[in-house]
């Protein structure tokens, strides 16, 4: 099966859910679905066309609004689902429940960029310390870091 | 039988990193298992977005000391593609040369550091020692041992000539011989294979669906190899076999490492025999194309992908890094589910567990309510003896 019949094959299976589709250069397509549709898309790729795999989920600030990919693989080609969300209220449906190995990505994206993953199976922070304070989220372009004055001991401040 | 929960690190003398386990006994039993992250978390990808694509490359190197060719392969070619540069197949077959070469001395470490572990030491010095052979072919051709720093956008940073070479068919010719004597070593000697046999086993349904990759996947019976999969340098021109077994436990996960180590000495041979000539490198722009790349990798562990975004400046927008570790979590807690306490450091091959020097907990049991809590050791000093621990101790003078 080459690019082009798994892109048929999607429009076929997957209808007026998807947004757009784009070949980007061999072995890797793109395509938009909205929010509410991911799940059930998930679900149509990984039963209908192999994509069992997972390889992680990325997440973009794009100062307007927050952009979520899934990274898809099966043997022949890898796939991109991609999903925006409002920066006003972020929140994404989990797809642990079609992908069990999808949970560390979600919880690594509930970490650093804040976006809330309902339905979860584990929602404990993953990266971040205990004491982290909470709404600080490390990814997005809004936040920065600033060190604490070092102090040595025993010096004068 | 009552259920105790055991942590194991982030500091502990068996492990070599900080990362925390909790095990959940029932007796020798592991009922449930957990994996806290965190403790080495350095922030790359946030940093990545303050420093140019060039630099980049020397930061994403720092990720990993062991695959270190493998992050900055994945990420260089990620940007190769955005440029729309051309790499010269000289400089391609080098980047596949180095990343064999990397390869066989990352399963080498863990052969040795898997028959520490099974209590096989003599097996553990071998490798350790075979392995440098490999570390110094690695200085001879990019002049470091861990750091290779060969990769630049557009191609490789150094060539290599006859002499080298020649060392390079020298010094595989020798560890050829040495790895058919582990594997036949690792494969027939009873104890070892009585030790490792049947432990910790993921069935191939299991294994998928929790997303694992490298060793681990093939070792379950899938088939599933980036450099086939999806060929980046030069991997669509070399012949090659994928390396798989059927056993789904940790001999399986032995028998695909030490078969892949043959694996790319063969392909080592065929680069060298048909090195092609030319150019190495060509010249890359200091900016980068608005775009985004989706870039993956088969380093020594399994797969690595990258996703960049770049937003036409010289630095990038996102780089997303999802190393082939963090992929293999989900299975590991599954493969430790009712083994014995004994098998924590065979499965999880580098860690070994020194229960009695681990931190404890407490399980405090209320006869009356029925309720149970679990508490540490200093919580319960809190507790009861009503004394503040002293932090942030001040510099006596």
């Amino acid at each position: 099966m080459n690019e082009n019949t798994i892109i048929d094959r999607i429009k076929e299976l997957l209808g007026e859910k998807v947004v757009e589709i784009t070949l980007q250069r061999s072995r890797r397509i793109f395509l938009i679905v909205s929010p509410e549709n991911l799940l059930e898309t998930i679900r149509i790729l990984k039963n209908d066309l192999g994509f069992y795999h997972i390889s992680t989920i990325s997440g973009v600030d794009r100062t307007k609004d927050f952009e979520i990919l899934y990274h898809l693989a099966n043997n022949q080609t890898s796939l991109t689902v991609r999903v925006s969300v409002s920066r006003e209220n972020p929140e994404i449906q989990s797809v642990c429940e079609v992908i069990p190995g999808a949970i560390l990505y979600e919880r690594e994206l509930q970490d650093m960029l804040g976006i809330k993953v309902i339905n979860i199976p584990d929602p404990r922070p993953l990266v971040l310390p205990d004491d982290w304070q909470q709404g600080n989220y490390p990814l997005r372009k809004d936040w920065s870091y600033k060190s604490p004055e070092e102090k040595i001991p025993g010096e004068k401040q | 039988m009552r259920r105790i929960k055991i942590p194991i690190g982030p500091q502990h003398p068996a492990l070599k990193e900080p990362i925390s386990l909790r095990m959940t006994i029932e007796g020798e039993l592991i009922k449930d298992a957990d994996i806290k992250l965190g403790y080495n978390h350095r922030g790359i990808e946030k940093l990545a977005e303050s420093k140019t694509f060039i630099q980049n490359i020397y930061l994403m190197e720092r990720i990993c000391g062991i695959c270190s060719h493998s992050h900055t392969t994945c990420y260089v070619q990620g940007v190769e593609t955005l440029c729309e540069l051309e790499v010269p197949r000289r400089g391609l077959y080098l980047r596949a040369l180095v990343c064999e070469l990397e390869r066989i001395h990352s399963h080498c470490l863990w052969l040795g550091v898997a028959a520490h572990e099974a209590g096989f030491d003599s097996l553990f010095m071998y490798t350790w020692r075979d392995r440098e052979v490999v570390m110094d072919l690695l200085e001879t051709i990019s002049g470091n041992r861990v750091h290779y720093a060969i990769n630049t956008i557009g191609g490789v940073r150094r060539d290599i000539n006859i002499a080298q070479k020649e060392r390079i068919l020298e010094g595989i010719q020798f560890l050829k011989k040495r790895i058919e004597y582990y594997t036949n070593l690792g494969t027939t000697e009873p104890t070892f294979v009585a030790r490792i046999a049947g432990v910790g086993v993921l069935s191939k349904e299991k294994t998928m669906s929790l997303c694992a990759v490298g060793p681990t996947l093939r070792a379950s019976g899938v088939a599933s190899d980036i450099r086939k999969d999806d060929p980046y340098a030069a991997y669509s021109e070399i012949p090659f076999e994928i390396c798989t077994a059927d056993t789904c436990d940790v001999l399986g996960r032995v028998v695909v490492r030490v078969k892949e180590v043959i694996e790319s000495i063969k392909i080592i041979e065929y680069i060298i025999r048909n090195l092609p000539d030319g150019e190495i490198k060509v010249k890359a722009p200091r900016k980068v194309k608005e775009g985004e790349v989706v870039s993956r990798y088969e380093a020594p562990r399994g797969e690595n992908i990258h996703y960049i975004k770049s937003n036409g400046t010289d630095k990038p927008e996102r780089l997303k890094v999802r190393a082939p570790t963090l992929a293999n979590y989900p299975a590991t807690i599954e493969m430790l589910k009712n083994c014995f306490i004994a098998d924590i450091p065979l499965i999880f091959a580098a860690i070994d567990p020194c229960i009695c020097c681990a931190e404890r907990f407490v399980e405090i049991i209320d006869k009356r309510k029925g309720s149970s809590e679990i508490l540490r050791m200093s919580d319960i000093k809190k507790r009861y003896t009503n004394k503040e621990i002293k932090r942030d101790a001040v510099w006596p003078f």
